[in-house]
């Protein structure tokens, strides 16, 4: 189908994509990288804070891309990073 | 492919005994031609044993007497001097046989169309000029050989590519006919174009409430096999005995799936449908439309977040009950043997991005008429609410604008034939719903030719929809509440307009695939210069492809509508119905025929042949004609240098016997003209048809196609002392055989290169090209050429006679 696509949807407001809450326990980070890697969003990157093993943990870079896959909680190996759905009860 | 064991061949000459039977054809002929004296000059032609004239030949009595004649005088060869072969040659193919006599042995002279019609006020010349056309005739009967027809199995299967409203019938006629189809879809489902629509001309039917029963009927029948989200990769065969390789891309969810949408609802990936022209948003696990035939669900991979073989996101796999998502699923390689396939490939739309004037893709509330059709669709992303993009209101005033796209340089130049009924069915919509607003359709012609288009037009016009002639020059937008004003000239009033509406709808036309070049060469067809496929006859083989076996259905063919891609679905349905019920066909035996002994497996033939009919497997030395998949154009019989390829009733020897008899006499004074079968020499025919009258001293040689005319025939003419040669053939793009008319250009310019570098006026060699309705353009040419006749000097001759004598052929 050619017909060049350039519109926003009509719908795209009332789509509702469940918005995330991460957390990430800055200490326990032993500076893998593997969160930010494998991320399919590309949501973290490295901070330039040092946590108490002397590691660079990783932050937040746009958590609306998030789509709540909880794969960076299945690769940590230390358990240091999960995300939850953001309660939007009173709106986001 | 199997063969019938051939007949041993007549092998001495002298049991060559031909019959000659001269037609008077009432006055027709013997109007302006002695027929008496030409049948008495006949029998004085070599292995000549009977020559007679009479009235009418192709009447019962004149059947009559040439099977009797073949009886009592052992004739192995008839002549008959009468009308054209493209007229009633097969009647008296059909007498030789019924006679015992294998019709491959009877030959023709045109002494009707191509001389006493030509020449009614020459009644000398003509006769003289009959003598000649049927001393050619002899010469070549003498060496005709019997051949035998093969006969090809036909596979009864069929493939139909394409699964729009024009594949789907084609496919739902043959399976009911009893054939096993295969439907081959490259979306995730059939329904194509007509799905997206809302309503339809002229009846305002729902277009997916009538598409969507056929579409479960395809996925339901028996006989079909949905081959969806998947693309024909290969075609290799010929007609009846087809091989095809369809890449089947992975849906990665499987037929277990119910399609309840459960997976789709926590996917969390969206992107805008392109069903809904982008108006509304998916995921990346989704059905194009609620009524998608398979109702399967497809994970788009290109957006899911699982690449490879990594399961990232898992949202889909736990939400589904039926486990039917399977991300290990692979693209697969189907191979299916038809014997017929059908081309409903279809067609897409105009995009009008690039006509800066209307600000498409600038001004939100400038839409297309596909957009259109799912903003009034209720089902569609504004539950059939016709809103702006920019502030989702009911607009009170809309513009049409017709033939966006269309006839135009701009866009294409043809019509796209659906845009002024689609209008006027859109603004009966309009008014249907929002009986108020105001409707202007700018148009420039409005086309209401079918059944019923005219009574809607005028129901439109009586609604209160404004027409306006003359297209708006340019839209200009109102920043603030995005309104448009229409500028332009109505051309009836002469005066120029400045319209401010509330929506813009641009009529958008319809152009031919773009991956039309990809199926063109998969299935060797032709397309015409706007790119859409070519019929074989325009006329009476409307759904025919000049590749046999292959047909055509809807937009593929040219824009149409529903019912006209309706209707030629069914017709190109029955057409492949036809080969399969018969399940063989004959192929006409006017094949090459290789001497594999002179064959050097260059592979020149290869190259030049339009059908893909020789392959050439150098490695084995080894070169092979598939005689179903050839045509017989002959062009590979002009190409190849050794003489390993003997064309069947055209070969090199009947056709120097014909330029040696033509050229007996006064070879100074004519034009030989090679005229291909079927443009040029119907061009001639219809000359004569038409009376046209030009010189007497042209002599015609038919050829299947001109692109057997092989360089040394042309040399060996201007050899024997002609004064002038024509070559002629369809015009270029008008190929019967594809494309092959090339090749007899290319030759032709460098024969000319060739005349220039001896020295000779290369003005003596003409190319031209005709079709079977320019008699006119035929007559001329001679009448030209007859100048040029005049002005060739003695000397001229003698030189080409002599700088060509190598061209001649080895007489033993």
């Amino acid at each position: 189908m050619p017909l060049r696509i350039w519109r926003k949807p009509l719908d795209a407001d009332k789509i509702k994509i469940p918005q995330a809450e991460i957390h990430i326990i800055k200490d326990r980070c032993k500076g893998c990288g593997f969160c930010i890697e494998f991320c399919p969003r590309e949501v973290l990157e490295t901070s330039e804070e040092l946590n108490v093993r002397g590691v660079h943990p990783p932050k937040v870079k746009d958590e609306n891309k998030c789509t709540l896959c909880h794969f960076c909680a299945a690769v940590c190996p230390d358990f240091a990073i999960f995300s939850i759905e953001k309660d939007c009860g009173g709106g986001c | 492919m199997q063969e019938k064991p051939s007949q041993p061949k007549p092998n001495s000459e002298e049991d060559i005994r031909i019959g000659v039977y001269v037609c008077h054809c009432g006055l027709n002929i013997a109007g302006s031609v002695n027929a008496e004296e030409v049948a008495r000059f006949a029998a004085t032609l070599p292995h000549v044993v009977v020559s007679k004239d009479n009235r009418y030949i192709c009447s019962d009595q004149g059947q009559e007497l040439i099977k009797s004649d073949i009886q009592e005088h052992k004739l192995n060869r008839v002549v008959v001097a009468s009308c054209s072969p493209r007229l009633h040659e097969p009647t008296f193919r059909r007498a030789c046989e019924e006679a015992g006599l294998n019709k491959y042995l009877f030959e023709m002279a045109n002494i009707r169309e191509q001389c006493s019609w030509v020449h009614l006020y020459e009644k000398e010349k003509a006769t003289e000029k009959a003598k000649d056309l049927v001393r050619m005739a002899v010469a070549k009967a003498a060496l005709l050989e019997p051949e035998e027809e093969s006969e090809v199995p036909i596979i009864k299967k069929a493939m139909v590519i394409g699964g729009g409203v024009a594949g789907i019938q084609a496919a739902l006629d043959l399976a009911d006919t009893g054939y096993q189809v295969y439907l081959v879809e490259k979306e995730p489902s059939i329904g194509g174009r007509m799905a997206q629509l809302d309503k339809t001309f002229p009846t305002m039917d729902c277009s997916i409430c009538i598409l969507a029963p056929k579409m479960s009927d395809a996925g339901r029948h028996p006989n079909i096999e949905l081959l969806t989200n998947s693309e024909v990769t290969e075609v290799k065969g010929y007609i009846g005995n087809f091989r095809v390789k369809v890449l089947k891309k992975p849906r990665h969810v499987t037929e277990e799936c119910t399609a309840c949408g459960d997976c789709a609802r926590v996917c969390p990936i969206t992107t805008p449908n392109e069903f809904d022209v982008g108006l509304a948003t998916r995921r990346a696990i989704y059905t194009p439309f609620a009524q998608a035939v398979p109702s399967t669900y497809i994970i788009d991979r290109n957006l899911c977040l699982n690449k490879e073989n990594i399961i990232l996101c898992d949202k889909c796999i736990k939400a589904c009950e039926a486990r039917a998502i399977d991300f290990d699923m692979k693209p697969e390689t189907v191979e299916l043997e038809v014997g017929t396939i059908i081309v409903a490939t279809g067609a897409d739309v105009y995009d009008p991005t690039s006509l800066a004037n209307y600000g498409y893709g600038k001004f939100p509330n400038v839409i297309t008429s596909l957009e259109f059709e799912r903003l009034i669709n209720a089902g569609g992303p504004s539950g059939g609410n016709l809103i702006r993009p920019s502030d989702m209101q009911i607009p009170d005033t809309v513009a049409f604008i017709q033939c966006v796209g269309s006839r135009s340089d701009k866009g294409h130049l043809y019509c796209s034939n659906v845009c002024c009924m689609n209008t006027i069915k859109d603004s009966l919509l309009i008014k249907e719903h929002w009986p108020d607003t105001k409707i202007h359709v700018f148009y420039v012609d409005i086309r209401a030719y079918g059944k019923g288009f005219e009574d809607l037009y005028k129901r439109a016009k009586k609604e209160g929809v404004i027409f306006i002639r003359g297209l708006p020059s340019e839209i200009h937008e109102d920043r603030k509440i995005n309104n448009l004003w229409l500028i332009g000239e109505n051309t009836l009033q002469k005066e120029l307009y400045k319209v401010n509406v509330g929506m813009v709808i641009l009529s958008i036309g319809i152009e031919p695939r773009r991956d039309n070049e990809l199926v063109q060469r998969l299935l060797t067809l032709s397309r015409n210069p706007d790119g859409f496929f070519m019929e074989a006859h325009p006329k009476l083989r409307p759904v025919d492809t000049p590749t046999g076996g292959v047909f055509l259905a809807g937009c593929a063919e040219s824009p149409k509508d529903i019912k006209d891609s309706v209707t030629q679905a069914s017709a190109a349905a029955a057409r492949a119905g036809i080969l399969m019920a018969k399940g063989r066909i004959t192929a006409e035996a006017i094949t090459p025929e290789l001497i594999a002994e002179n064959c050097t497996v260059c592979g020149l033939c290869a190259r030049v042949c339009p059908y893909n009919a020789i392959s050439v497997d150098k490695e084995r030395k080894k070169t092979e004609i598939i005689e179903a998949a050839c045509a017989g154009c002959g062009t590979c019989g002009a190409e190849c240098p050794f003489d390993a390829l003997i064309m069947r009733n055209f070969t090199d020897e009947q056709i120097y016997a014909q330029i040696d008899a033509a050229t007996e006499q006064d070879a100074d004074k004519k034009i030989m003209a090679f005229c291909c079968n079927w443009c040029s020499y119907a061009g001639a025919d219809f000359a004569g048809v038409s009376r046209m009258q030009y010189p007497t001293n042209v002599r015609i040689i038919r050829t299947m196609c001109s692109g057997r005319v092989a360089p040394k025939f042309v040399e060996s003419a201007f050899a024997r002392g002609t004064a002038a040669v024509l070559v002629s053939g369809c015009h270029l793009g008008d190929c019967h055989y594809i494309n092959a008319n090339y090749q007899t250009k290319r030759r032709v310019e460098k024969l000319w290169k060739k005349m220039e570098r001896l020295g000779l006026n290369k003005d003596r060699l003409q190319l031209a090209w005709f079709t079977a309705a320019e008699g006119e353009k035929f007559a001329s040419k001679i009448k030209e050429m007859q100048e040029i006749v005049k002005n060739v000097s003695e000397e001229e001759i003698e030189k080409s006679k002599a700088l060509l004598a190598k061209a001649l052929p080895e007489k033993d």
